[in-house]
């Protein structure tokens, strides 16, 4: 199965730069080396096993805007499953940027009516650390109003913390069709492990995929109130971990913890996915933690199929 | 009471907070280096100065307070000298110096610090620091002909490789034509020089080594370090400072960098791991049971990580005492194979470890009396 996702947005608002770090694992520091993007690139990221996430990271500049919009408007917005556009919160033409917002959300429902959007308000870390909220809530009312009636999920993101990967798994859960189900699975593995808590990562991204809390916050985990950027900050740290061992040329493969707060594994579910099962009961060891793991593997990989072909 | 109650009331008495003045015999550790204004530029406005420092708040907070790398430039000058006191096996208190400080501002006599860790900025071929290194140099041994002397070339990011290693030559270089210049004898003088940044792990290692020549008990652990290795295959240990990422000890086989910044990020991670998953769970109605150590075995964190595919290599963590690490590479057939082994020689390095770190405590607790 194979989504489109168009990344839009002014000419260097920080597209390449975000596309690079999610899915070529690429660190902050060198995205300052990436040049202009010249016309559309194409990506092909194969994204748990059989979805194929076909990336067009379209150049921002106005030349290439205008010729999206005219001349290969029905090619760039037809089939599109979903579209994120990316505003620079410091950018100085937020009228023009706006403009060519509207434009392409005009083409978006003109071809592909049911691609839902996102709109990043990136480099936050531009903006001082106790005015963000202030700024952010500002621009989403802005780009509320522009939107009009077209439903969208307004995120503040910045490649120098662990927003990015809040807004990018955000992103990704609407493209997996039966995320809800891996829900309810996970909180029954939860329970058989007496877990706390547990999560399901993509493998090559380590983007959050499900996780055993559901939206309405289950009760044990209120009572134990976790860190809200666990996720996000999960991701980060895996994610940096991974970039130091193939420094080394060696490739991450499992951790195991029993810190004085918590136990966790973090293991390989199925080939494209990780797991993270957190327990907080200090009697559980780790290493029926990661029997449990092996015992789900197959319902899991069944589940994940079950997911695709739907 | 028991012996090993009483180890355990010991364990408890370090893990908290050290109190205001306390009553420890510290190894006290210069930091020098120098503040110049080396360029002013006069607009109609005001005057902006450029403000050349050398780093040396910066390696303390990177190091010591945990502040990210990219932070530093935020940094306020040093403006009168600050004692950093820090507890790892031995207790150490670190001076930060004022750019401007002169021998006879100080303070203190030089006789009394341990160790003078000079910091240059890589940039900075100018003759002012080095004629500030000599200085010291001379005055301190005169007063201590056994302290050690240790020259951070910092900021190290700065340049490109090539220019790097030239300025750092050249630096080095300078010290020593200087300190001839003085006096032919001071061409033996041991002063070290290390190339250093705070963007990645050169500075950890760096300061390990300053370390290691204030610990007595060196030789002791390592051997302990190269049993552990020899007994459970491994091709490296280190004993790292949990929260310094300090290595205090390390076995005989050389240190390769890139081992040495895997362990760091690892460690990096760890540290991060630890607060995310915390329960803020109200305290449940067991809880003062467990506080109290005589009813529950001391637990000791320990995390282990697999990595594939070249050589099988897992990698150790296990807390020996409540600051310090044993940091294990072992080859994953071992680990996974013969575990209880290699955790019965963690229990006996640990045990190892802990009498050398009482021991330690008793003498720097004793010195003063």
């Amino acid at each position: 199965m194979k989504k489109k996702v168009l990344l839009m947005g002014a000419s260097g608002s920080g597209k390449t730069s975000m596309r690079s770090m999610i899915f070529s694992n690429n660190p902050a520091s060198l995205t300052s080396r990436l040049g202009a993007t010249i016309d559309v690139e194409q990506n092909h990221v194969r994204f748990l096993g059989d979805l194929i996430l076909n990336l067009w990271d379209c150049g921002g500049q106005d030349a290439f805007m205008d010729s999206y919009l005219s001349t290969q408007r029905s090619t760039i917005f037809s089939h599109a499953g979903v579209m994120i556009y990316v505003f620079d919160v410091e950018s100085r033409e937020m009228a023009k940027d706006l403009e060519y917002y509207r434009d392409c959300l005009d083409g978006l429902s003109q071809f592909s009516k049911d691609a839902s959007v996102f709109l990043l308000v990136h480099k936050m870390d531009l903006v001082r650390e106790g005015e963000r909220s202030a700024v952010f809530q500002r621009k989403a009312a802005e780009l509320d109003k522009a939107s009009g009636d077209f439903p969208v999920k307004v995120l503040g993101t910045s490649i120098y913390d662990e927003t990015l990967y809040k807004a990018w798994s955000s992103i990704v859960n609407t493209l997996i069709p039966n995320a809800r189900n891996l829900n309810t699975h996970l909180r029954i593995f939860a329970e058989a492990c007496s877990a706390m808590e547990v999560i399901l990562f993509e493998r090559a991204t380590f983007l959050v995929i499900a996780t055993s809390s559901s939206s309405d916050a289950s009760d044990s985990v209120v009572t134990h109130s976790l860190d809200p950027k666990r996720y996000e900050r999960t991701s980060e740290l895996i994610k940096a971990f991974k970039q130091s061992c193939s420094r080394l040329r060696e490739e991450f493969h499992s951790l195991e913890m029993e810190l004085a707060e918590f136990t966790a594994v973090l293991d390989e579910m199925t080939k494209n996915t990780y797991v993270l099962v957190v327990v907080h009961n200090p009697v559980v060891e780790t290493a029926a933690i990661k029997m449990n793991i092996r015992m789900a593997r197959k319902k899991f990989e069944e589940l994940q199929g079950d997911t695709l072909i739907s | 009471m028991s012996p090993p109650q009483r180890q355990q009331e010991a364990y408890l008495k370090l893990a908290k907070p050290q109190q205001k003045n306390d009553p420890l015999h510290r190894s006290k550790i210069l930091l020098l280096g120098t503040r110049r204004f080396i360029e002013r530029t006069i607009s109609s406005r005001a005057i902006i100065e450029h403000d050349y420092r050398s780093g040396k708040t910066s390696i303390l907070q990177v190091l010591f307070k945990n502040l990210p790398s990219k932070q530093t430039f935020y940094l306020e000058p040093t403006m009168r000298v600050t004692k950093h006191p820090y507890d790892t096996l031995i207790p150490l208190e670190i001076w930060d110096c004022p750019g401007n400080i002169t021998v006879d501002t100080l303070g203190a006599p030089l006789s009394e610090f341990a160790s003078i860790v000079f910091v240059i900025d890589i940039r900075d071929l100018y003759q002012q620091p080095v004629v500030k290194l000599v200085e010291f140099i001379v005055a301190a041994c005169q007063v201590n002909p056994n302290i050690n002397l240790e020259v951070f070339v910092h900021k190290a990011e700065k340049l490109q490789e090539d220019d790097k290693i030239e300025n750092f030559r050249q630096i080095h270089e300078r010290v020593m034509d200087r300190l001839v210049d003085e006096s032919p004898e001071y061409e033996q003088v041991p002063l070290n020089f290390h190339l250093t940044s705070v963007y990645d792990y050169t500075l950890q290692e760096a300061f390990s080594r300053v370390i290691h020549k204030l610990i007595d008990s060196l030789p002791y652990l390592e051997n302990l370090l190269n049993v552990f290795c020899s007994n459970t295959s491994s091709p490296k240990a280190f004993l790292f400072d949990t929260t310094s990422k300090l290595y205090v000890a390390t076995d005989a086989s050389p240190v390769d960098q890139a081992t040495h910044n895997l362990c760091c990020d690892y460690l990096q991670m760890l540290n991060s791991f630890g607060p995310l998953y915390k329960s803020n769970a109200p305290p449940q109605a067991d809880t003062p049971d467990s506080a109290k150590p005589s009813t529950k075995a001391p637990f000791y964190p320990s995390a282990s990580t697999s990595l594939s595919p070249s050589q099988p290599v897992t990698l150790t963590y296990h807390l020996v005492t409540p600051h310090l690490a044993l940091v294990a590479s072992l080859p994953t057939p071992v680990f996974e194979m013969r575990r209880g082994l290699v955790e019965w020689n963690v229990v006996w390095f640990r045990e190892g470890v802990r009498e050398i770190w009482e021991v330690e405590k008793e003498r720097s607790e004793g010195e003063l009396v």
